[in-house]
């Protein structure tokens, strides 16, 4: 079909772009391709509106049926338009042309479609479609079940999906913010940009946030007139007082996706997808959590299409996407368009149309009298106008071509065309007031749902809260604005509200064309058309929740904006129900997609947690240490040295140092916690299984925290250096949980107590020295004031002294090794000095550095019990500490510790196990099985806990919990671990398996 | 969620760990129940809808405990108090508009 | 300890004093910390105590106050962190002993705390990008002191003036990692470079 003969000049290479109109920079022409081909567009386009300009309308290829599709909006919403944008590691699919801004260089490829978008071979899958239908993959893939696996899955996952995701890692930056604000506006056309207006007039804090570049929404969609001046004009103005104003964020290409307790918003901001890459430190994106005491939705409306025949067709789009692209792009979609709506706003595009010169082949309305407005514009451009008809089917292929009218006599009518523009209606984008679990409220006038209940602080403003007009967008926005920050406390201040039109919202309901030929589409990104849901009905699936999950309906990216309304409304018509009485589904976060990479922000990678760094860590570098993650602390492993071949040969050569000589470790990373108070000691029986009340000043003890439920929480020493001075510590692993029950103990439980608790862990840089010569090393280091002789300081001794020339430092006379040892602190900015100077000192002494896998081989060689065993299931019988636990006083975990289940002896407890062929190696995690039974879980007598190759013993050896286990000495047992394959005959030993006189702790 | 800690003002909830029931109190090991009083005041909890009074735990703040009176099904916080002001039974009641 | 064969090593491997327009950070290491905690029924005679050393209030919510030589930052209820410049040996563990004994228990931590200052224009702008609490100079303000989190690693923090000026103490261990995502936070403020 010809262009009409007075279509104003164009640019012959963007064929659909008008010589004027719209936002689009026309000073600069870019280029960009699309699936190859090289096209031009201008500055301030969306991928969409340079395709369109182009004169392309298909985009890609359908989900299912892989049925040719176009551009169906101009915004968020849109189902169709997706596309891989960019190439290598920052190819992105499924982005949405009508939201993507254009740059020079831009690369474009359609997705869904082998060979090429104009023949694709899955479209057979169209053919099928009665195959393919609700419910398919429920009712085809069911049997037989082994199938699923390595059949029907991988075939599904290659026909299926849309795009490629990039097979290399995100090179981009992201960054999460936090932001405070009095008032948050979310939407910045008309309604919004008079909240924030309002709200910032009174001097308070406003944040107003837009999903597109640009500001003002469907005023400059529709081309409005305000106060007698273009809208665009007006908005700008706007803009530039707001920005103006200290205590104004504007957000643009900002998309609040989310609404959540206590005012706050998540939202996400595209920094830099319109650019070809991000500047360099800069983000791509940002996350933004909004905390606001007010908000005012102004989110806008949606509009919604017809459901007829084959209306998937490219060049059927939505009536104010149309007039979308000829106000704010300058790019009019089509030559010759049919207009069919059901509502007043739809008949408006007929003015846009003519005014960029395109020929409207026909105003089709469904209502069968024509209203004030359609009269109106009819008789002002003589249009032929067909009231009471419909369209029942577009025809065309990879673009329209025509449609099929039905008109109010009943006659069927072909008009060609090359764009249809439909309107039914606008559905409120009433998203954001659901996430909390408002229920929304269908409004029978306006043909819509409505906000309902609305989360706390929330206001409405605009189109969201019905209303349509600009006239009353503009009012609504300022009144929502003004109560906002009435309600903040602001004194109230007067708005005038701009002229504006109000325009007629006169809406028929037509939700779908009856006895309409083709597949006619609800929901156009998951495939599901009229029929599907038809069969929803008649299976059963009547539920609006049941429907959306046996079709798919509105579960893709789009969460089915241009869907879920015509679907339950279509559900309603077939069950006889009303619409209120169908019901609506509730939306959820996120209202858009939001790039993962942009929920981690700076947390990727490395930086996924924070890393702790013990005070010796730069040394252990130097040293060739190799570190392990414990917790969030980075600490050395090992100590490699040449000649090594792997990690057991130098942790061999490190338990062999300790024993013989004597060796360095860090454990800095124990928890420390200072305990003082005149209840300090009261409060310390009460939260330790073992009495201290006879600890004596000057001495440390080893101690067992309990839960109340009388399970083992954590172990560590009490020191007490005063009155009512106490110190002590927690494992690494749970420093944090520890001081935070004692917390809980002095203030909830026992808050009469004087007990004052302060965190110390880091305070002080702590190292064990131990072995044979630990004392001679360290007689290096302590200023000779101190006595540090075993007779001076003995065993469990504990003092605070100084070291090289009068640094304060703490000495403990404590071991974990077996071995005669100390431990030794100086607060942490000297922890890297002493550390270097130890290992200067300890030269003569032939000592070594040692990292966790020696203190793992040694303290499972001494039968210390530790994380594996201290595992959230075992008691202190179970452990063999049953003896330490005190029956005269009150403490955490007393009475249920005393239940007869906690005490039974048939509960696995702690032995040694060594394997009857020295040379078997043990892995922790095998389970005890008695010999000649058969190994069932009934037969279940243990599990090994902990292993180690013990270089003491010259074999592996193992910690663990065995069934009476301590009356089973010297029995044989299998180590039986059918995940890795293996069964060992062990032998039961007491659990220590190095000087078990223990003389040596004492020197 | 938003909580007003008594102490530092309004914060985010990845502040705050929940740590369960505020209305239980810690039974008396000698009395001859014991064990049953320690078993209900451990174990055995109504799940209601409505109003709890909750302890938190203000971790990432002051590592004030604070007794939270929350409606579990709006979220609706209606009162934040410390835990030890509410133990020793000198608690003002606090009321938060959130 | 001049005559300690003993140097102290900074927690900041690879964080710097910079100033770049907008925005200026420093790491600050070199102070003698306190904190100490009122002994049950002893909080008004502890503040008399202070009153009397120091000549300044003991804040009762989070604030901190500047008095001759030393600040006291509020640290949680009934808790405050003595800071002074380290200087001539001073050793604020061995001088709050003194003049609180019986009064409160005394704690070193010297060296369990570092801090960063943050200090200009951008500095609100760059701290969002970690801290989630409200640094409006209307809600927040110089003396202000917040105990809250940046990037997941604890903080004390407290505005310093109205530059503005923050500092923020975290445990000595977390030094590179906040000092790495301070820079990459600072990086993605300023402009960017050409």
């Amino acid at each position: 079909m010809a262009r009409p003969a007075n279509s104003p000049s164009r640019d012959p290479l963007q064929p659909q772009r008008l010589s004027n109109g719209g936002l689009v920079d026309r000073s600069r022409t870019i280029e960009f391709t699309f699936d190859g081909r090289t096209y031009k567009g201008h500055p301030g386009d969306t991928v969409a509106s340079a395709l369109l300009a182009n004169g392309i309308v298909l985009a890609g290829r359908s989900f299912k049926y892989h049925r040719p599709r176009g551009i169906i909006s101009a915004g968020s919403e849109e189902p169709n338009a997706l596309l891989e944008l960019r190439t290598g590691a920052r190819r992105e699919p499924n982005t949405k042309a009508t939201v993507a801004e254009l740059f020079d260089g831009l690369e474009a490829t359609s997705q869904n479609r082998w060979p090429s978008l104009d023949f694709d071979v899955m479209s057979v899958n169209s053919l099928l479609s009665p195959i393919f239908v609700a419910g398919f993959y429920y009712k085809t893939f069911m049997w037989p079940a082994k199938f699923w696996e390595k059949l029907y899955e991988p075939a599904i996952r290659r026909a299926a999906g849309l795009g490629r995701a990039a097979d290399v890692a995100d090179p981009d930056l992201y960054e999460k913010v936090t932001a405070h604000t009095d008032v948050l506006v979310i939407g910045g056309g008309p309604a919004g940009l008079m909240a924030a207006l309002a709200a910032a007039r009174s001097g308070k804090r406003v944040v107003i946030v837009d999903e597109q570049a640009a500001l003002g929404g469907r005023a400059i969609d529709d081309a409005a007139t305000i106060d007698g001046r273009p809208a665009r004009d007006w908005v700008r103005a706007a803009e530039e007082e707001l920005a103006a104003r200290p205590d104004v964020t504007i957000l643009r290409r900002t998309a609040v996706f989310g609404t959540y307790d206590g005012g706050t918003y998540a939202a996400i901001e595209r920094v830099a997808d319109h650019l070809p890459q991000p500047k360099d430190h800069h983000p791509r994106q940002r996350l933004w959590r909004i905390v606001a005491k007010r908000a005012v939705l102004a989110s806008g409306a949606t509009e919604r299409p017809i459901v007829f025949g084959d209306n998937d067709r490219p060049g059927v789009m939505l009536a104010g996407a149309v007039r979308s692209y000829i106000n704010r792009y300058g790019v009019v979609p089509g030559d010759n368009v049919v207009v069919f709506t059901n509502n007043d706003y739809g008949a408006t595009t007929v003015t846009d149309l003519i005014r960029s010169g395109a020929n409207v082949v026909a105003l089709v309305d469904s209502r069968p009298k024509p209203s004030e407005t359609v009269s109106r514009i009819a008789s002002a451009t003589g249009i032929k106008l067909l009231n009471g008809a419909v369209v029942t089917r577009a025809f065309g292929k990879k673009r329209v071509s025509g449609v099929t009218v039905r008109t109010q006599t009943g006659a069927e009518v072909k008009l060609l065309c090359d764009l249809v523009a439909v309107s039914g209606g606008w559905n409120p984008n009433i998203q954001l007031t659901t996430h909390l679990g408002g229920k929304p409220a269908w409004n029978d006038r306006l043909q819509c749902f409505l906000p309902g209940a609305l989360p706390p602080s929330m206001s409405l403003g605009g189109s969201v809260a019905g209303d349509f007009s600009l006239h009353k967008a503009l009012s609504g926005g300022a009144a929502a604005g003004a109560s906002a920050v009435a309600l903040e406390g602001a004194k109230p201040i007067t708005i005038v509200v701009p002229q504006a039109a109000d325009e007629s919202d006169a809406i028929t309901p037509l939700w779908r064309v009856e006895d309409h030929a083709g597949k006619a589409f609800v929901d156009f990104q998951n495939d599901v058309s009229d029929k599907d849901i038809e069969l929803a009905e008649r299976e059963g699936f009547r539920a609006v929740e049941h429907l959306k999950r046996y079709t798919t309906l509105g579960m893709a990216t789009d969460q089915g904006r241009t869907a879920n309304v015509n679907a339950l409304a279509i559900m309603a018509e077939i069950t006889s129900r009303t619409i209120p009485q169908t019901g609506i589904t509730i939306a959820r976060p996120p209202y858009v997609p939001v790039a993962l990479g942009a929920l981690a922000g700076h947390h990727r990678g490395k930086s996924f947690k924070p890393t702790r760094l013990p005070p010796s860590y730069k040394w252990a570098k130097e040293q060739g240490g190799v570190c392990v993650e414990t917790g969030l602390w980075l600490r050395p492993s090992y100590f490699p040295r040449k000649g090594e071949k792997d990690w057991l040969d130098t942790a061999k050569r490190e338990v062999n140092t300790v024993r013989s000589a004597v060796g360095i470790c860090d454990v800095s990373t124990l928890g420390k916690v200072d305990v003082q108070g005149t209840d300090a000691g009261i409060f310390l029986d009460r939260i330790y299984m073992n009495n201290l009340k006879s600890l004596p000043i000057g001495k440390a003890r080893y101690g067992g925290m309990l839960r109340e439920d009388g399970v083992l929480f954590d172990d560590g020493t009490i020191a007490r250096f005063g009155d009512h001075h106490y110190f002590i510590t927690t494992t690494t692993a749970n420093a944090v949980r520890a001081l935070q029950h004692m917390e809980y103990c002095s203030q909830w439980l026992w808050p009469e107590l004087d007990v004052q608790i302060i965190s110390a862990t880091e305070q002080w840089a702590q190292y064990a020295v131990a072995g044979p010569k630990s004392r001679e090393l360290l007689q290096k280091i302590v200023d000779p004031a101190f006595d540090i002789s075993d007779a001076g300081f003995p065993y469990l001794q504990v003092g605070e002294i100084t070291v090289c020339g009068g640094i304060k430092a703490r000495l403990f006379r404590l071991s974990f090794s077996g071995e005669r040892a100390y431990e030794i602190g100086v607060p942490a900015r000297y922890g890297d000095a002493l550390m270097r100077k130890l290992w200067e000192a300890g030269r003569e002494f032939g000592a070594c550095a040692y990292g966790t896998e020696a203190l793992g081989v040694m303290r499972i060689e001494k039968g210390h019990i530790s994380g594996p065993e201290l595992n959230g299931n075992t008691t202190p019988h179970d452990v063999g500490l049953g003896g330490m636990v005190s029956k005269t006083k009150d403490f955490i975990g007393r009475v249920l510790g005393a239940r007869p289940g906690m005490l039974d002896p048939n509960r696995p407890s702690l032995v040694g196990f060594r394997p009857v062929d020295r040379s078997a190696r043990l892995r922790s995690g095998a389970h005890f099985i008695a010999q000649g039974v058969e190994a069932t879980a009934e037969n279940d007598d243990g599990y090994m806990t902990s292993v180690a190759y013990s270089p003491s013993n010259g074999h592996w050896i193992g910690l663990g919990f065995l069934k009476h286990g301590p009356s089973r000495i010297g029995e044989i047992v299998r180590a039986y671990d059918p995940v890795r394959g293996g069964d060992t005959l062990v032998e039961v030993v007491k659990p220590v398996f190095v000087d078990q006189e223990g003389v040596r702790v004492r020197g | 969620m938003r909580i007003a800690c008594p102490y530092c003002g309004e914060r985010s909830l990845d502040e705050y760990l929940y740590s369960g029931d505020a209305t239980v109190r810690r039974p008396d090991f000698a009395s001859p129940t014991a064990q049953a009083d320690f078993v209900k005041y451990v174990y055995e909890r109504k799940n209601s809808p409505g109003q709890h009074r909750e302890l938190w735990y203000h971790a990432a703040g002051c590592h004030a405990w604070l007794v939270v009176t929350r409606d579990v099904s709006t979220h609706i916080i209606t009162a934040v108090e410390p835990a030890k002001d509410v133990a020793l039974g000198t608690a003002s009641s606090m009321k938060d508009t959130a | 300890m001049a005559d300690s064969t003993l140097q102290p090593t900074s927690a900041f491997s690879h964080l710097e004093p910079t100033s770049l327009p907008g925005i200026a950070i420093e790491p600050r290491e070199n102070f003698t910390m306190a904190s100490f905690a009122a002994g049950k029924g002893r909080l008004e005679a502890l503040a008399a105590a202070i009153r009397e050393a120091y000549g300044v209030e003991l804040p009762r919510r989070p604030q901190r106050v500047v008095g001759n030589g030393i600040v006291f930052v509020w640290l949680g209820p009934d808790q405050w962190l003595a800071i002074a410049e380290r200087t001539n040996n001073r050793d604020l563990e061995v001088e709050l002993k003194q003049r609180v004994a019986g009064l409160a228990s005394v704690v070193d931590q010297s060296d369990g705390r570092v801090i960063v200052r943050v200090s200009g224009p951008l500095a609100r702008e760059v701290l969002a990008k970690g801290v989630p609490i409200d640094l409006h100079a209307d809600t927040f303000g110089v003396n202000a002191v917040a105990i809250t989190h940046a990037s997941h690693i604890g903080v004390i923090m407290w505005q310093v003036d109205a530059a503005p000026t923050f500092e923020l103490a975290m445990f000595r261990s977390y030094a590179d990692s906040f000092a790495h995502w301070l820079l990459e936070a600072v990086a993605s403020t300023v402009p960017a470079a050409a």
